[in-house]
């Protein structure tokens, strides 16, 4: 599945193979390592142990002098805080990069690239510029990079340049504002990097990009406010660039996104050697970085001033984010399945795409891709077994505390890899939708415009497919049922023509899909008659709204001839409601008479894996699924009461739910006889809820579902199992049972 | 694999290849073409409303395996298991249809024998009245009498098993 990223050198050296294989190791630390941590410091030098341990006699000169760089950066950093910074993960990084295209010029056999001038032995911590040569690096900015201050320990520069601006930070008056200047900068670039990333997969993301020129535009503020021009200045420049993109006048291309990462990059350096004069170095030293080449590129690429661009001036800005690939060169296995198999095209990492040999699909047996993540996650918890062993953690040996770190790594890698490998975007069932929304608002001569949003979520194709038939049912009825006709929007005061919206996005750690119209919304009063009518509801039973909306999702309770009347299929919404709950998601309905309903559809991101809690009931462990939980407490004195002999309810802010003793229920009597010395767990189902009494929570985690099979196929308390940490099957309780299920009475099940 | 060693699963015993057991006193065998493995007593996962033969499920190198207590099954007097005692994993079900992993826990695993015709008599008529159709034969070895069982009768039909051949033996003398 791999296409080679160890090279087969031409000139056959085993010394060019060896330095490859240990340099895409290296680079795979360095995608973990941390500002402030030491983590991975060791790996990464007895990864550089092992380049100079390599017989190096034939090696390009260019080579050496790389090591030797690296050499003395691992040793600043070691003898002095033993802890990475940003400057040094920006230096490794850039030393990644310029030795990546040594080693590719060494496999070409062609000419060896002139060593970066900051590989210069006697120069330790200064930036690694890349060769001029090597197309995938911008020299210019780099090589301003270099001359400026943001190094570890060199001396900052104290001749400011002519025309680079320098600011001067008046740290007797500023420095608390300075100190808080720092520590929100430092935020607000790591959220503007985080947002360039999601760019970079959806460059039309109008939250991202907004997001972005946000944090862009605090910067400007509280640059200006402390009087930092040269900040505020660049900072500007970019939140203009950003508000052309905001105001769709600016395409967001890689070459954007680059200026947006080379000017978060500046603003970073200023950022810290604020930081290192706060911290008492140099204090008052007036601050250099260059921006001026920067911010002329920055008004060139602005919307209306591109016939202005000069065309002398680098295109390809900035260097690539520390944590990217930069090209087939590159020896970073930066997820090669995901770039072989991709989940659509926009999943598609731009730069590579750009690349003839990274694209490409393959077709492959959808088992087969089930039974990788099914691996996968055996693999995740295997390995985090090994890592648990008591044994193996009283092992001293810190080569395999080494190993052990990097198989973490690779295998959490591999699993975000393998997952997104099933993911594909939802957005071609949206398209289907428009067709759908056309025909019905044809034939009931409505008229109905479909705006669909967040057509790139993407969630586990077994989702998507499951997913089809609950949304065209949501939209029919929208349509059907939702939608006035245009003479009766008119006389509303609303536009003739009705919006369905349709929309998809991640959140609370799922994907919600919201089918959302405008039009007459649901008639409680219609829906409650037609539920007594039809013995779903008890004649003087009070119902929250929630509930008397919920109604419409129970069986055999036609809402054509309900709610509208208008004479039509009469699709039964419980089928929408049945098979979101057998992809173990909810649907939830508001509606404002009037104004319109929503139906919203909260999913998991994968069938494979839940996020569950995982409790305690005697000696035994259950995982109770996260989604259906609502809350969970430990109840105080009088919380929970008897009722009239039938069973336990509790009272949680003035509702009352009944209480499920789980343990009795389940036959493994737990120890928390009195609810107060245990944990209530509120788990709902549908429009129902019960009380789940446990003796502890024990935490929460991802479990890979494993289906029980035949032997337990009339077991309807369990929803699967699960391989916990400790290599035990913890068993996932199916909450639906568990709410529907008779009330205990007297601790004692019944049948 | 070889059919000349491969006794069928189910049916009639044949001559071919045995993995012996014990349970409580007697002896018991399975073909061997049925058994995966046999693994260490680990920590059993109980799953709840259950019969008490099954006595929950183990993780197998990742997958979930149910667990039987073959002394509750044929309701032999159960107590705490003794050193040797150990989980025998056996695939349940015939191929190409769904087959399935189990495991069952005896009191010990003995050995893999080769019963000849010579060896081999027919399950003997215990009076008819209790179901003895999971067992598929008897062989003396060694000077003793083992007995034989179906796998897929034992592991995959519910309820519990009489067992006659170990009560009859011990009224016969």
């Amino acid at each position: 599945m791999v296409s080679g990223n160890v090279a087969t050198p031409e000139q056959n050296s085993p010394v060019l193979a060896r330095a490859t294989e240990l340099l895409a190791q290296l680079g795979e630390e360095l995608a973990f390592v941390e500002p402030g941590k030491d983590t991975g410091l060791l790996p990464i030098n007895s990864l550089v142990m092992d380049f100079e341990e390599l017989p190096r006699e034939n090696a390009p000169e260019v080579f050496n002098a790389g090591l030797a760089t690296v050499r003395a950066m691992l040793d600043h950093i070691l003898d002095g805080v033993g802890k990475f910074s940003e400057d040094s993960i920006r230096l490794l990084t850039r030393w990644h990069e310029s030795m990546s295209s040594v080693l590719a010029a060494w496999e070409r056999g062609g000419q060896m690239p002139p060593a970066p001038p900051a590989w210069n032995p006697s120069a330790p911590g200064v930036v690694a510029v890349p060769a001029p040569t090597l197309p995938t690096l911008n020299s210019q900015l780099s090589t301003s990079a270099a001359s400026g201050p943001s190094t570890i320990n060199q001396q900052p520069s104290t001749t400011p340049s002519a025309d680079e601006p320098a600011i001067q930070l008046n740290l007797t008056d500023d420095s608390e504002l300075l100190r808080e200047f720092h520590s929100e900068s430092l935020e607000l670039l790591q959220a503007i990097e985080q947002g360039v990333l999601r760019l970079e997969e959806s460059p039309t993301d109008a939250g991202t990009i907004n997001s972005i020129f946000r944090a862009f535009h605090t910067f400007k503020g509280s640059a200006g406010l402390l009087h930092l021009d040269a900040l505020r200045d660049l900072a500007h420049d970019l939140e203009s660039l950003l508000d052309g993109a905001r105001r769709s006048e600016l395409r967001i291309t890689s070459d954007v996104i680059n200026l947006i990462l080379a000017g978060a990059d500046t603003l970073k350096q200023f950022a810290t050697e604020i930081g290192l004069q706060l911290g008492g170095v140099n204090p008052g030293e007036p601050i250099v970085v260059p921006t001026g080449l920067l911010r002329r590129r920055l008004k060139a690429a602005l919307p209306g001033e591109r016939s202005t661009l000069n065309p002398q001036l680098p295109t390809t800005p900035a260097p690539p984010l520390p944590r990217r690939a930069d090209g087939p060169s590159s020896a970073a296995p930066e997820s090669p399945l995901a770039a072989a198999l991709p989940g659509g095209p926009s999943t598609l990492n731009p730069q590579l795409s750009t690349t003839s040999d990274a694209t490409g699909f393959v077709k492959l047996d959808t088992r087969k891709l089930d039974s990788l993540v099914d691996l996968v996650g055996e693999l995740v918890i295997a390995q985090s077994m090994v890592v648990q062993d008591p044994d193996v953690q009283r092992l001293p040996s810190r080569n395999l505390a080494r190993c052990l770190r990097q198989l973490g790594r690779i295998t959490s890698e591999l699993q975000r890899t393998a997952m997104s490998l099933r993911m594909v975007p939802i957005g071609r069932m949206f398209q289907k939708m428009t067709r759908l929304v056309r025909d019905l608002a044809a034939q009931q001569q409505k008229q109905v415009q479909l705006v669909v949003d967040g057509e790139e979520t993407e969630l586990d194709r077994n989702i998507v497919e499951e997913l089809s038939d609950p949304l065209v049912h949501m939209i029919r009825n929208a349509v059907d049922h939702g939608i006035e006709r245009p003479s009766e929007r008119l006389a509303s005061g609303k536009p003739a023509s009705g919006t369905v919206r349709l929309s998809a996005s991640h959140q609370r750690g799922g994907i919600v899909i919201e089918a959302r119209d405008d039009g007459k919304g649901l008639d409680r009063e219609r829906i409650l008659a037609k539920a007594r009518e039809r013995n779903l509801v008890k004649p003087n039973a009070s119902l929250s709204e929630a509930e008397i909306f919920g109604l419409i999702f129970a069986p055999g309770f036609s809402t054509a001839e309900v709610v509208t009347d208008v004479s039509g299929r009469g699709v039964g919404m419980d089928v929408v409601r049945r098979n979101i709950e057998k992809l173990r998601g909810k649907v939830e309905i508001q509606s404002v008479p009037g104004q319109g309903t929503t139906f919203t559809i909260l999913l998991p991101l994968t069938l494979a894996i839940i996020d569950g809690m995982l409790v305690g009931i005697g000696d035994d462990r259950y995982i109770i699924p996260t989604l259906s939980v609502r809350e969970s407490f430990r109840p105080r004195p009088g919380m929970v009461t008897t009722v009239h002999e039938r069973g336990e309810v509790v009272s949680v802010r003035g509702k009352l739910t009944p209480v499920l003793r789980l343990g009795d229920h389940l036959g493994t009597p737990g120890r928390a006889v009195d609810p107060t010395e245990g944990i209530i767990v509120v788990v709902e189902s549908g429009d129902a809820a019960r009380g789940l009494l446990v003796d502890q929570l024990l935490g929460k985690q991802e479990v890979v579902i494993k289906n029980l099979g035949e032997t337990f196929r009339r077991q309807e308390l369990l929803a699967g199992a699960a391989i916990l940490g400790d290599g035990r099957v913890g068993l996932i309780l199916d909450v639906d049972t568990l709410v529907k299920c008779q009330r205990t009475t007297n601790g004692q099940r019944v049948q | 694999m070889n059919p000349d060693s491969s006794p069928p699963l189910t049916g009639a015993a044949k001559p071919g290849r045995y993995l012996t057991f014990k349970l409580g006193p007697e002896s018991y065998g399975l073909p061997v073409l049925g058994v995966r493995e046999i693994i260490r007593l680990c920590p059993i996962t109980p799953v709840p409303h259950m019969p008490p033969y099954i006595k929950g499920v183990i993780n197998l190198r990742g997958k979930v395996i149910p667990i039987l207590d073959l002394r509750a099954k044929f309701q032999l007097s159960t107590g705490g298991y003794g050193e040797r005692a150990c989980i025998i994993v056996v695939q349940v079900g015939a191929p190409p249809a769904a087959v399935a992993l189990m495991g069952a826990i005896v009191d010990a695993v003995e050995e893999v024998v080769h019963l000849g015709e010579a060896e081999l008599e027919p399950t003997p008529d215990f009076g008819g009245s209790p179901d003895t159709g999971y067992i598929l034969g008897m062989a003396t070895v060694h000077g003793g009498v083992k007995t034989l069982l179906d796998l897929n009768k034992v592991f995959l039909e519910e309820g519990l098993l009489t067992l006659i051949p170990a009560q009859t033996q011990n009224s016969k003398p």
